[in-house]
Formats: C-alpha cells, structure tokens, sequence
C-alpha cells in the first residue's frame, strides 16, 4: 500500500482545526439581553448599569460591557418595557454570550439563527408606482398650468390620466419663442404641440426613465424614513433592505407581535391643522342635506362620528412639523404629542391663531384615503412653532410622534409578504430540529457501524466531522440558520455516508475478487473517485437551481446542502482515507473489518 | 460481513416489460390528478393569510368561526393545533384587511379573549405567482443543466436517460401530493429538487458502473453489461436509500409540522428515486437504443 501524502494528513487536521474552533462558539448559552447606550452611542459604567436595573426592581442574571442579561425572554420584556419608559437612555434588546475574547478576535461567532428559529417578523413592501406617477403628473400639471399662465396662453380644458398632461388651448397662435421657452423648461419630459384640424393642444408625457428615477428616489427617501421608524421599535440587529427596483425587505427579529411594526411602518399618516367653519348647527345641516351649508368647506367626521366642517385652507401639515414627542399635559394629564413647527410653519400658524383668536381649530388625521378629526380645540392666544395635540390614548401619542418625527412616506408601501414566527414556536422549532438530527445520526450510525464494522465507525467519525464542518461554515460566513436548514443538514446526514458507502461496496468487491486487504483498500477508493465527482457535481447543479429561487424556506435548505455535498465529498475521498491508512497502512493485513 | 443483497443476479433487462408498464400505469394516474384535480396549493402560493394563535383558554371551534362570519368573512377554515387553547386559521386575501390590518382585525373580534400571534404569514397574490413562476424555472433549469453535464461527462443518451428517470420521480411525487391532497408549498418545492437530485446521484452510479464495464466486460452483449452494473451498484443504491430514509424518518417524528410537507415529499420521492434508478433510468437506456462503444 502507497504511503498516504503527508500533505493530505495535514490538510484533514487544518480542516478539522477549522471545524472544531468555529463550531466552539455555538457551545456557550446566548441568554436575551438589553444592551444600553446613552444617545452619543457610549456605553455605561458597570455600576450605572446596576443601578439602572436595581432601582427597577428587575431580576436579571449579570451586566457585561453595555448588556444586560436575563433568564428569560419573558424577563427581557418586562425589563425592556419598564426601561423604556424613562427615555434616559437608548435600550436595545440583543443576545448575550460569554464567548471568550480570543474566539471573537477570529471572528468565531454562534450561527445567526433564522426568523422561524429565534422569532421575529419579516416583511416584504412594495412602494405604490402609480401613486409615484399620479404625484409626479400632478406636479406636471402643476408647473405646466403656472407656465401657460405666465406666457398669457389661455385654455379652455385640462385632461390628467396620469401619463399625458393634456392643455386643450383656445390661442390660436403661439409664437415660437414662447415653443422654445417651453420645451427649455420642461425638458425632463416629452413637449409637444399637437394639432387637431383648429384646435390646438400642449401634451407633455412624462419619460418612461425620468418616472423610473422618482421611483428609485422615492425608494431612497422611504427605505431612510423606514430606517429611522424601525430604530424606534428598540429592535436588535433589524434588516432593512432595498430588493429589486420597488421593494424593501425589513426583519425584526425579537419581535414579540407583529402589530405595531404593521401599524407603524406602512403608514403614510400625517396631521392637518384647519380652521372650522360654521356652527355645530351647520355641520349637522350640512350632513343630513349632503351639500354643505357653508361655503369654502369640506365636511369632515370626527373620531366619535360627529361631522364638522373645515376650512378648504391647511394652516400647515405634516410636512411643516420638525420634531414631535409623546408625553403628558401638564394639567390634564392627558396622553399628548408635542409639536414642533419648522419657520415656515410657525410663522403660517402664528398668522392663523392671531387672526382667529376666540375661534377653533381641528387636527385632522391623514392615513391615505381617510381622515378623521382627533381633536378640536379653542384658540385662547396667538401660537407658533410649539403646541401640544390631545385626544388620543398614550399607545396613538407614541406613535403618532415616531411617524411625525420619521416624516411621512413620500409613496405609500404596502406589505405584501409577512412571515412572523413568535419566540416561543421559534423555540419549539429549535428543539424539533435538534431532536430530529439527533435521532437522525443515531439510526445512521448504528447502521453504519453493524454494517460495515470498523470500516463503519470511520464512516461515523467522518460524519460528525461533516456536521462540525457544515456547522463552523455557517458560523464563519454567518449564513442564517432555519428550520429548513436544519432539515438541509439532517438530509446531509442521511445522503454523506453514501460517498463511504460507494467506496466500501467497491471495497468489497475488489476482496471478493481475491485482491489483498491493503490493493482492495487502494482500487476501492481510486475506482469510486470518479462515481463519487460525478454523482456529487450533478447533485450538485440541483442544489444550485434551488439556490436561484432563492426565497427564504428555499435558500436556507439549499445553502446547507451545497456545504454538505462539498463537505462530504471531502471527508469520504480525503478523510476517511487518512484514517484508513493510519490503521492499515503499515501493516500486512489479512482482512478487513468492512 | 453483514450484506443487505447476497451474490444475486437479477436479469432487469428480461422483465423489463413489467417496470414498463407498472411505471406507465403510475404516471398515467399521477398525470391524470395533476390535471383533473391539481394542487392543494399552500399560501406560498396561492396567497391568502395562515395564523396561529394561542388563547389563554379553550376556545371552540365554532365559536371563532361565529366571529368570522359576524364580520362577513366566510372563507375561513380554522381547525385545533396541537391543543385546545391553539388554533390554525386560514384566511384569503380580503379587501377588509387592507383597510385595517389584520392584527387589528383580530384584536378587535376576539377583544375579549386574551391570546398571542404564534405565527402569522402572509402572501399577497403577485408574490405567490412569483414564487410559483420561479419554481418552475428552477425546475427546468435543474433539469437542463443535468442533461447538458451528463451529455458531456457521458454521451447524451445517458443525458436522456437520467432525465427520463428525474421527470418520472418527479411527476409521480407530484402526483401522490395531487392525488392525497395533500399541501404543496415552497418546502414542498424544495424537497422536489432535492429528490431530482438524489434520484440523478442514483442513476449516475449505475451509469458509471455501465461505462467502465462497457470497456473491461468486452464479451458480454449491451443488454448483460446492463443487467451486471445494476446488480453491482444495487447494494450500494440500497443502503443509501435506507439511510437517507432513515433520517427523514426522524424528521417526520420529530420535525414538527413545520417540515412535515418536505419529509412527506422526500419520503416519496427518494423511495421513487430508488426504484426509478434501478428500474427506468437503464432500461430507458436500452429503449434509446444504446450501444456498445466501437471496439478499437
């Protein structure tokens, strides 16, 4: 038998050095934990830290550098939602492990587990195009109209279908100068003057690319609004992802429900600030009839259903508020939002409330296509930049104020996939696969071993070696880990001792044809080399084409796989085969035990 | 030495026939079902909401089907989960939630009962068309991609006849999850493309085996050379089958019903896989025509 190169014994053993020090990590507990920072993002001394938890009577297990860890998740909620309700600091729930400094400094990190596995919601949003066309029309129109006006052409008709702006002119004549100055000024679209027998009409179009640059910048402009939202939600480690040209792919992992994220994150709502008109008279008048009894009004519902009539005119809107918390009145101790109005909006509103004292206001609740009144108050005196807004319950005040602070969506995003998986069914979930692989490489290896024997038990040690290999792998590239995964890897368990199993039937064929022990050795493995390429690369290329749907049950399973192929390829042909050669290699052997 | 098959010699290619008509049977009824009866697709696919809750007391069936229909929802199927406190609704895309999600839904026709959200997914209707368009592609670009390797490694007939094995494993997987009705979702997908890779791993070894005694077994007729690399490779395409059924057999005690789909569709197909590279993948060899190469 030809002595086994050193240099495949020494590749084993680095890969195996590999397997075992990236697997280490996965070994020490993660506990949920609270990590706190003040708002310059620094950390608090370890005594702050206990006494921040002490003072709050809240059981926990220990404080290391910013963390805080519990027993439980249960305690890590309790802990975060007293917490929070100071504002003192920034509180972000996160996992702790007391991984040794050393593995850290190799990057040797605990497999990222997946949303199924660890719980927490993910979301798939798409941006409104046609809501980006129709705006983006509507500002042509807009610009167009004010153009027209300013060059004393004069029209009769507008058609808007959100593509074409149509102007129906009644000047017959239009110099060309004034042809010029118009397509100078609207050069992003396509200007033209169409004829029609006499009549004359302006069409712009709006280019097919400049609409395809207002959808990447409203997508900018949201994924960043989304962003700042997702940082209140106090989430560890959120993803927030740009996928494709119109949707954002935003996880939460941790997230105890998915309602509040819904709520928040999706939302266009804003605040309009508006003068009423008329008499409480009036507005039921104006309902019962249904035309309005006032003029220069809209009809509007307050949030307990009764109607009231405002202004046409907003005194300022969303877009005016800079800034915007939640807290209590200082007299009624009523849930509120304050409010902070930019120059602009000051100023407006100063000009409103000295003009109007003595009269009411409404703050109206813009979400899409309804609006609701959240309250109406009495101007006493002349306000600007700051006011408080009463009349809703402290959970609305919360979030009004984080959608305020955030800005509105500059289009509105729907959800149109959501996968939340609660922690406790994430948990649930970790046990069934750790049950199942464990089981799994049971049945396999007693097989193995009261198969083929000695020869058998080398085949097992090759497959805990895969299961390290795979396992370090993904802890190294930090792939997610989900249940699908885990069933990727069971399967891996089921398919790597077939690599062992070609190479020991030919094996045995090779002693059944008279070879010696050590030749059979040698012409088994050398004759199974290319049934084992083969058979792996074309499993292989499958593994591949699943890689390509790439969707989240899918990817997890065939990430898993592809390792476990490459991974049990190399521990049958390279493996194995050290280990066969230390055992056999120097010695005359007069039969194996296969 | 313990064997599973003891120095047998089956002739395959003298029944050939039965595998024959025996798979032809199968795939006419399988064919048959995906046709008249499709699929009892999950939501991966066919869109609508799947939730889990968990109520801190019992709760009746009819009780939360009452609930539904008060808010005019009527395609609702909700059955037990595990125990009586958890539920499984299924739900489909209604106009109602997009209005007002449907947490808040569900927090305002259960306000008062006291229950969490286990899971809750959802998938709109272009998402799951989506998905199913890139399924399909995957499918085909698996399948391709395999016949153009073993074209190349091999020669194309064992292209064609691997493929005509993969197609078979597939369709009859297909046809067993149509014919019982039972849920075809993304993991489903999955197992599908794993089995067309199990099932090809198969049929590569006995391919190979055919190739090599192609070259030393120069006395024995094409139709012999066949017969003897199935039953060489037979042990081997056994005991891997065992022990790959073995672990989807701890999957399906123990994986929960998260995976049970993909371990009832991998169960399936790698018992199919098996029995299509021992029974189709070579005799569709002899179909084609194979020939033994030019002696030179």
């Amino acid at each position: 038998m030809p002595r086994y190169p050193l240099w495949k014994y020494i590749l084993v053993l680095l890969v195996m050095i590999y397997a075992v020090i990236y697997t280490l990590p996965n070994f020490y507990e993660t506990y949920p934990s609270i990590n706190v920072t003040n708002y310059e993002n620094r950390d608090l001394s370890k005594v702050e830290l206990t006494k921040l938890i002490e003072d709050k009577s809240i059981s926990y297990l220990g404080v290391d550098g910013r963390s805080i860890f519990f027993k439980s998740i249960d305690d890590q909620l309790s802990a975060y939602n007293k917490l929070s309700s100071d504002q003192k600091f920034k509180y972000t729930l996160s996992n702790y492990n007391q991984i040794p400094k050393w593995l850290h400094a190799i990057n040797a990190q605990p497999v990222s587990l997946g949303l199924d596995l660890k719980g927490g919601v993910h979301f798939l949003l798409q941006i409104d195009t046609e809501n980006v066309r129709k705006s983006r029309a509507n500002q042509l129109e807009t610009n167009l109209r004010n153009f027209l006006i300013d060059n004393g052409i004069r029209y009769s008709n507008v058609i808007n279908d959100n593509n074409e702006v149509k102007f129906v002119l009644i000047n017959k004549n239009i110099n060309a100068t004034t042809l010029d100055a118009l397509s100078d000024t609207f050069s992003d679209y396509d200007v033209s003057l169409l004829e029609e027998g006499e009549q004359k009409n302006i069409v712009a179009r709006l280019s097919e690319e400049s609409f395809a640059d207002d959808v990447k910048a409203s997508m900018t402009k949201n994924l960043a609004i989304l962003r700042s939202r997702v940082d209140e939600l106090g989430v560890s480690q959120p993803i927030i992802q740009r996928q494709g040209k119109d949707r954002i792919i935003v996880q939460l992992p941790g997230l105890q429900d998915s309602t509040r994220a819904k709520n928040i994150l999706g939302s266009t709502a804003t605040l309009e600030f508006r003068l009423t008109k008329g008499s409480p008279d009036d507005w039921t008048a104006s309902e019962t009839i249904g035309t309005n009894t006032v003029s220069e009004s809209i009809l509007y519902r307050h949030k307990n259903g009764s109607p009231i009539l405002l202004s046409r005119n907003v005194i300022a809107s969303g877009k005016d508020i800079e800034g915007a918390n939640s807290g209590f009145d200082s007299q009624t101790n009523q849930p509120a939002v304050f409010v902070n109005l930019s120059s602009f909006g000051a100023s407006k509103m100063l000009e409103t409330t000295s003009r109007n004292i003595g009269n009411t206001m409404a703050v109206v609740f813009v979400e899409q296509d309804k609006s609701e009144i959240i309250n109406v108050a009495t101007i006493r005196e002349a306000f600007s930049k700051r006011f408080q807004i009463t009349g809703i319950d402290m959970q609305e005040a919360k979030d009004l104020a984080i959608l305020l602070r955030s800005g509105s969506l500059s289009a509105p995003m729907s959800i149109i996939e959501e996968r939340t998986v609660g922690p406790s069914l994430g948990s649930e979930n970790i046990i069934s696969g750790r049950d199942s692989m464990i089981l799994g490489m049971i049945l396999v290896i007693l097989f193995m071993f009261i198969y083929y024997k000695n020869f058998g038990l080398v085949a097992n040690l090759a497959l805990i070696a895969n299961i390290l290999i795979i396992t370090a792998t993904l802890s190294l590239f930090q792939a997610t880990l989900t249940l699908s995964g885990i069933a990727g890897i069971v399967l891996t368990v089921g398919m790597a001792v077939d690599a062992n199993v070609l190479i020991y039937e030919r094996i045995r064929e090779e002693l059944f044809n008279g070879n010696s022990p050590n030749a059979s050795i040698v012409s088994g493995y050398n004759k199974a080399f290319s049934t084992i390429s083969d058979a792996n690369i074309t499993t292989l290329i499958a593994a591949i084409a699943l890689l390509t749907i790439g969707t989240g049950v899918v990817k997890g399973f065939a990430v898993t796989l592809v390792i476990g192929i490459l991974s049990s390829m190399f521990t049958a042909i390279i493996g194995t085969r050290a280990i066969i050669s230390i055992i056999y290699e120097n010695k005359t052997n007069k039969g194996l035990s296969i | 030495m313990l064997r599973l098959i003891k120095d047998i010699d089956i002739k395959f290619m003298a029944i050939r026939r039965m595998p024959i008509f025996i798979s032809s049977i199968l795939l006419i009824i399988c064919l048959a079902s995906i046709v008249i009866k499709g699929f009892n697709f999950g939501i991966d696919f066919s869109s609508g909401y799947i939730v889990q809750l968990k109520f801190d007391k019992q709760i009746s069936i009819v009780n939360i089907e009452n609930k539904f229909s008060e808010s005019n929802i009527e395609d609702v199927t909700v059955q037990l989960y595990g125990s009586s406190k958890d539920v499984l609704i299924k739900l489909k895309d209604e106009e109602i939630f997009k209005k007002n999600n449907i947490n808040n839904f569900l927090n305002d026709i259960f306000s008062d009962e006291s229950f969490t959200i286990s899971k809750l997914e959802y998938v709109g209707a272009q998402v799951g068309s989506e998905l199913r368009e890139k399924g399909e592609w995957a499918m085909l670009i698996a399948l391709f991609s395999i016949l153009i390797y073993v074209a190349i490694r091999f020669e194309l007939i064992y292209g064609l006849g691997a493929i005509t094995a993969l197609i078979h494993d597939v369709i009859i997987t297909l046809g067993v999850f149509s014919l019982f009705e039972l849920t075809f979702d993304l993991s489903v997908l999955a197992a599908i493309l794993a089995v067309i890779g199990y099932s090809l791993n198969d049929s590569i070894v006995v391919f190979d085996r055919i190739r090599e005694n192609n070259i030393i077994l120069r006395k024995l007729s094409i139709l012999d050379v066949l017969d003897k690399s199935i039953n060489q490779t037979l042990s081997r395409t056994l005991v891997t089958s065992l022990t790959t059924l073995l672990v989807i057999i701890s999957l399906l005690i123990f994986g929960g019903d998260a995976v049970k789909n993909f371990s009832i569709a991998m169960f399936i197909g790698i018992i199919v896989g098996t029995y299509s590279s021992i029974f189709v993948a070579s005799t569709s060899l002899s179909y084609f025509g194979i020939q033994r190469p030019e002696d030179s």
